[in-house]
C-alpha cells in the first residue's frame, strides 16, 4: 500500500473515495457461506467414506462409487467444493496480488476450478455409469 | 516547511514485523493456509478421481504414491488441515449469525477450534488404523 | 489464555512477533538502524528500559531504535508518564501527541509490547522488560512517534457520519424510544484512536481501499441509529468487495480496542444488514 504516491495530488478525500462502491459484493460472500454449509457433511461424509475404505482394493472401490448414493454426493462435494475453492483463492489473491496480475490469476483460478470440477464429475459419471 | 512528496517519503511504521500474534491473527492465518493447502488437496482428489475412472493400470500407481510413506505423512497433514479448516470455517459461520463475538467467547471458541481439529484429525487416523490394520 | 476484556495484557504468548525476518517487505526508507541508549540518572534504583521508535525528518537518516533508562521511582505509573519524563529530564526532542492522559481523547495511541493501546491507561508494571514502543502500526510517521493519520480521517469522512434526513424536520426533537436508544450503544463511544485499524492485517494490505474497524464501526453507529433515514444510501456505499468486504473477521479489532468495543461485531451486523437487504 502506497498512500503517499508521489505524483498523487488528489486530496486524501478523494483517495479514500477512489473509484467509489462497486455496490454489489454482498453475492460472492453469500455464496461462500452457502457453499460451506453445503460442505460440511458432505466433507465428513467423504472422510468417513475414506476412512472405511481404508484397505479397499480397486474393485471395491468401484463397487462402492457405483452405488447412486455415492455417486450423486461425490459430485455435489466436486462441484461445492470447487465453487467454495474458487471464490476463497480469488479473494486471497486480491488480498495480495495488487497490481495487473491479480487479473489474470483471478481468471486462471476461476477457469482452473471449473475445468477440474468438470474433470471430477466426468471421472465419477464415467465410472458410476459403464458396466 | 519542505513537503514530503518533494523531499524523502515519509517511512512507514513496521507493521507484521513487530505486531504480536494472538489468538486472533494466528487461528486466522492458519484458517487461510489450511485453506490454501485443501486447495491442493482439491487437485488431488480429482486426479485420483480420473485414474480410478480409466481403470485398475492408471490407478495403481497413484493408490501407491498415497500409500508410501510420503504419501502418508502428506495425507496426515493434509486431515489436520481438513479438520482445522473445518472446525474453523464452523466459528466463522457462528459469526456471521452475530453471536460469539464477546472477547471470551472469541478465546474460547479458538481454543475449542485447536482442540477440536487436533482431537478429530487423531480419532480419524485411529479409526483408519483399525479399519486397515 | 482466555481473555475477558481488551485490557487484559497478553501474558503468555509462544512468539513475540510472527516467525518473519525483521525487515520483511520493508522499504529502504523504512528500515529502522540501532540508535543510543540514554542511561539512568546517578542513584535511581527502580529503573525501567525502554526501546523507543524515534525518526527524525530533519536529519535525512533512516529510522532508529533508542533505549531510554527510566527512573520509576521519578515518574507516573503509565507509559505516558514514563514518556513525559523522559521528555523533562533526557531528551526532549521525544515527539509524541496527548491530551487528556485519561483514556478518552485518542491521541497517545501508539503499538505498546507490540499490541496497540493507548500510552496513558497503559501500566508500566504491565510491561515487559526492555518495554518496545512503536508507532501505531502500518502508518506513515512524521517525526517519532506521530503518525499520519489524513487517510484514516478520509477514509472517515467518506461514510458521511451525520445524520440523514429526507423527511422534514420536527418542531422539537427527533424522538428516540429508549430501546432505540440503546442499539446505538458500544458504538457511539470510540474516541477515534485507530488502535484498531492500525493493527489489522486487512487494513495493512489493502488499507487504501478497505475502510477498516474504525470507520465501519462508525458506519455501522449510523445504521444502527433510528433517527437516520439515510440506509439506502449508506449501505450502497459500502458494499463493495474491498470497502467492507476485505474484513475476513480476524478480530485484532476487537482484542487492542483500548475503550473495549467491538468492531469485529460491527461489521458482522453491517454484512448482516447487507444480506437482509436483498434476501
Amino acid at each position: 500500500m502506497d498512500p503517499q504516491n508521489m505524483q498523487n495530488m488528489r486530496s486524501p478525500l478523494a483517495r479514500a473515495i477512489g473509484l467509489g462502491s462497486a455496490k454489489e459484493g454482498v453475492g460472492a460472500w453469500w455464496a461462500e457461506r452457502v457453499s460451506a454449509v453445503a460442505l460440511l457433511p458432505l466433507t465428513l461424509w467423504f472422510t468417513a467414506s475414506i476412512i472405511a475404505h481404508t484397505c479397499s482394493d480397486y474393485a471395491t472401490l468401484i463397487v462402492w462409487l457405483r452405488t447412486p448414493l455415492a455417486a450423486i454426493l461425490m459430485m455435489l462435494l466436486l462441484i461445492a467444493l470447487f465453487y467454495h475453492t474458487a471464490l476463497g483463492l480469488q479473494v486471497v489473491i486480491e488480498d495480495y496480488v495488487h497490481s495487473a496480475t491479480k487479473f489474470a490469476a483471478v481468471i486462471a483460478v476461476r477457469l482452473g476450478c471449473c475445468a477440474l470440477a468438470t474433470a471430477g464429475v466426468v471421472a465419477i459419471l464415467r465410472i458410476a455409469l459403464s458396466g | 516547511m519542505p513537503s514530503p512528496t518533494t523531499t524523502r517519503p515519509r517511512p512507514l511504521s513496521p507493521n507484521v514485523q513487530i505486531y504480536r500474534p494472538q489468538l486472533t491473527s494466528v487461528l486466522s492465518i492458519l484458517n487461510r493456509i489450511t485453506g490454501i493447502l485443501l486447495s491442493a488437496c482439491a487437485v488431488v482428489l480429482v486426479v485420483w478421481l480420473v485414474a480410478a475412472a480409466r481403470g485398475p493400470q492408471t490407478y495403481a500407481p497413484v493408490q501407491a504414491a498415497i500409500a508410501s510413506r510420503i504419501g502418508r505423512i502428506v495425507l496426515f497433514g493434509a486431515t489436520f488441515a481438513f479438520f482445522l479448516h473445518l472446525c474453523g470455517g464452523i466459528r466463522h459461520l457462528v459469526w456471521d449469525t452475530v453471536h460469539g463475538f464477546e472477547l471470551r467467547s472469541i478465546y474460547i471458541s479458538g481454543w475449542t477450534v485447536v482442540a477440536a481439529s487436533v482431537v478429530l484429525a487423531v480419532a480419524a487416523w485411529v479409526a483408519s488404523a483399525s479399519i486397515g490394520g | 489464555m482466555i481473555i475477558r476484556s481488551s485490557d487484559q495484557v497478553p501474558r503468555t504468548s509462544l512468539f513475540k512477533r510472527f516467525p518473519i525476518p525483521r525487515n520483511f517487505g520493508v522499504t529502504r526508507e523504512s528500515r529502522i538502524g540501532r540508535g543510543r541508549t540514554w542511561p539512568a540518572p546517578r542513584g535511581a534504583t527502580r529503573i525501567r528500559t525502554f526501546e523507543i521508535y524515534r525518526y527524525d525528518p530533519d536529519s535525512g537518516e533512516n529510522p532508529r531504535f533508542e533505549a531510554f533508562e527510566v527512573d520509576l521511582d521519578d515518574c507516573g505509573p503509565m507509559v505516558l508518564d514514563a514518556l513525559i519524563w523522559i521528555k523533562n529530564k533526557v531528551d526532549s526532542t521525544l515527539t509524541f501527541r496527548r491530551s487528556c492522559r485519561e483514556g478518552i481523547c485518542g491521541s497517545c495511541a501508539m503499538n505498546i509490547d507490540g499490541t496497540n493501546w493507548l500510552a496513558c491507561t497503559r501500566f508500566i508494571s504491565d510491561l515487559a522488560t526492555p518495554a518496545t514502543i512503536y508507532p501505531l502500526a502500518n502508518l506513515r510517521i512524521i517525526k517519532d512517534l506521530v503518525p499520519d493519520l489524513t487517510h484514516l480521517f478520509a477514509q472517515y469522512t467518506a461514510i458521511e457520519p451525520w445524520l440523514k434526513s429526507k423527511t422534514p424536520e420536527p418542531e422539537r426533537e427527533r424522538l428516540q424510544s429508549p430501546k432505540e436508544r440503546s442499539k446505538v450503544d458500544g458504538y457511539y463511544e470510540c474516541i477515534l484512536c485507530f488502535c484498531c485499524t492500525s493493527g489489522c492485517p486487512s487494513h495493512w494490505w489493502n488499507g487504501d481501499r478497505f475502510f477498516g474497524p474504525a470507520v465501519l464501526l462508525q458506519a455501522w453507529r449510523w445504521l444502527t441509529d433510528s433517527r437516520d433515514e439515510g440506509k439506502e444510501e449508506r449501505l450502497d456505499n459500502l458494499e463493495d468487495p474491498f470497502r467492507l468486504y476485505r474484513c475476513h473477521t480476524i478480530l485484532n479489532c476487537t482484542r487492542t480496542c483500548p475503550k473495549g468495543l467491538n468492531p469485529g461485531k460491527a461489521i458482522a451486523e453491517i454484512k448482516k444488514m447487507m444480506i437482509e437487504r436483498r434476501s
